[in-house]
């Protein structure tokens, strides 16, 4: 599994293209926004919006990182391929997660020290720690949501839904607009959404207030569903086509 | 030299395997066969025949629907997942951003180093072209690279599902020649082709499938006599379908008014002796050969066809 995993971030690795492109956006829009003044949940909009863009870029890096491609190797049939070796079920899906946790990191890293140098973000040691943690963790359910997405489409539209997607969660979580200025039935939307909660819990944590346990139970909850989507969908096509 | 095998199990049992997919397609429909250890068997057949099916259902990527499939004496699944079968499925590309090596060097880690990388390369024929990335590969490149991780594991059966479509010559060449050496080393191999040259000169056996159908089964010899076959076209009046059964390789004669169609094992002899007769042959047609008429041949030149279809028409095949 290991020998996977190395292989397969050093391919995805290798399209700088991708890397660049997820990470420019939310590094542009911190430069614009992050030295207005104001502050908003104890947090000055600095730090705000290093939550915020850390959410997005996380959000986006974990889907990217395995989604679109994903769709385009079942259809080029790299994966038929694939499922002919000895590798396993179990072994893939960890090796997966896994890959798009650690892409995730990049993104993360550069915005932290953006917002370190260029936004003036004062966060003591132990809640910086804490909200790289809450951002890293908290992925998952996205890793989970790409590899679902790349499941169920093929090469072409897989990228699209993902950008959808990603621009949904963004809208409704509350990470582009304030989530209390949404209408109020697109309120009750996103707060069903992973995106709203992982939020809550990287404002909560660079506040330096306590994490909300109904947020941890809801990505824990969107990661065993997005969890079982993909395993339904990998067992169904290995079999049943 | 081949490889000792104590393990005297087929290697392959195929036994009245049916598959149908949703949507009412037969792929399989109660095929059966068994291949022998350390055999080169070709799955001949045209495009739809159902070779892949029976491939991907070997190989454990389909279930049937019913009948038995076991390789190597186990579930195809089991057999996969303790690394001993290989294969290249007919549409399996390669993944992107990766270098020719590093694609190798994952297989040999999945199958636990069981053949060296040098190996490997060697063997597949592609040591000189490991440091580049599968995108930069020609047609002919990216085939023998699935095929070096085909043999990653130093699979005892080896599955090739149409290895070489869309191959020039000349890569046809080289890697058919590939293949050789593997199977010359003991393992058995088969593989998928609707080129009936392709599997004549690299099998000793051909397994011949039409619509999910085993039609023939038996040494390239024996196909390609079925395959010489030649269909012959013409109109005589008042035609006597046993004087022209009795011309020399003639196999089958089908009368329809003046129209005539005759199948012949060998059409060198059948014309001269036809024009010999002096009747007034007109609008004479050969026609054959190809794989869609040894196929035709294969299910109807069996001596039970007997379709009678009228006072005008008649058909008369000779016996054995």
């Amino acid at each position: 599994m290991i020998a996977f995993l190395r292989f397969e971030i050093l391919r995805t690795l290798r399209n700088a293209r991708f890397l660049i492109m997820l990470l420019a956006f939310p590094v542009l829009l911190y430069v614009i926004y992050a030295k207005q003044h104001g502050t908003s949940q104890g947090l000055t909009v600095a730090s705000l919006l290093l939550v915020s863009m850390a959410v997005y870029s996380g959000m986006g890096s974990a889907m990217f990182a395995s989604g679109p491609q994903l769709a385009r190797e079942r259809q080029n049939g790299w994966m038929r391929q694939l499922r002919i070796s000895p590798i396993s079920t179990r072994g893939w899906f960890a090796a997966k997660l896994a890959q798009s946790i650690l892409l995730i990191i990049p993104g993360l890293l550069a915005l932290v020290a953006l917002a370190l140098t260029y936004g003036h973000v004062h966060l003591a040691a132990g809640r910086l720690g804490l909200l790289v943690l809450v951002l890293v963790l908290g992925a998952i359910p996205f890793c989970a949501l790409g590899l679902v997405i790349g499941l169920m489409f093929d090469g072409q539209t897989a990228q699209v839904a993902q950008m959808i997607t990603l621009l949904v969660l963004a809208f409704l979580g509350g990470i582009f607009i304030q989530w209390s200025s949404l209408p109020h039935a697109m309120q009750l939307i996103g707060k069903a959404l992973p995106s709203y909660h992982l939020a809550q819990l990287g404002w909560n944590a660079a506040a330096g207030h306590a994490l909300g346990m109904t947020d941890i139970a809801a990505l824990a909850a969107w990661t065993a569903a997005l969890a079982g989507i993909a395993v339904w969908r990998w067992r169904q096509e290995s079999t049943a086509a | 030299m081949k490889t000792e095998n104590l393990d005297s199990r087929p290697a392959v049992v195929f036994r009245d395997v049916v598959k149908a997919y949703h949507g009412g397609v037969t792929a399989l429909d109660h095929a059966s066969f068994e291949i022998a250890r350390g055999e080169t068997v070709a799955l001949l057949g045209p495009n739809g025949a159902g070779k892949s099916t029976a491939i991907d259902t070997m190989l454990g990527l389909r279930t049937p629907t019913s009948g038995e499939v076991r390789v190597l004496g186990m579930v195809p699944a089991d057999a996969v997942r303790a690394g001993k079968i290989g294969g290249m499925v007919q549409t399996g590309g390669l993944p992107e951003g990766a270098k020719v090596s590093e694609l190798i060097g994952l297989f040999r880690q999945l199958y636990r180093g069981r053949r060296s990388q040098a190996e490997l390369l060697e063997l597949a024929g592609v040591t000189e072209i490991a440091a580049r990335r599968v995108e930069q590969l020609s047609g002919g490149q990216t085939q023998r690279v699935r095929f070096a991780l085909a043999l990653a594991g130093r699979p005892e059966l080896l599955f090739l599902d149409e290895p070489t479509t869309a191959l020039d010559v000349e890569a046809r060449r080289h890697f058919w020649q590939l293949v050789q050496t593997i199977a010359e080393r003991g393992t058995t191999v088969l593989f998928a082709t609707h080129y009936l040259d392709e599997a004549d000169a690299n099998a000793s056996r051909i397994i011949v499938i039409s619509r999910g159908r085993v039609l023939a089964d038996g040494t390239p010899a024996h196909i390609k006599a079925h395959t010489a076959t030649r269909t012959i076209r013409s109109t005589m009046p008042a035609p006597d379908p046993s004087l022209l059964l009795g011309l020399p390789g003639v196999t089958d004669v089908s009368v329809h008014g003046d129209a005539v169609t005759m199948r012949s094992a060998d059409a060198d002899a059948t014309l001269p002796a036809l024009y010999a007769l002096g009747l007034p042959v007109r609008g004479l047609e050969v026609g054959g050969g190809g794989l869609e008429e040894a196929l035709v041949a294969l299910t109807t030149g069996d001596g039970r066809h007997s379709s009678d279809d009228g006072d005008h028409s008649s058909v008369m095949t000779k016996a054995g």
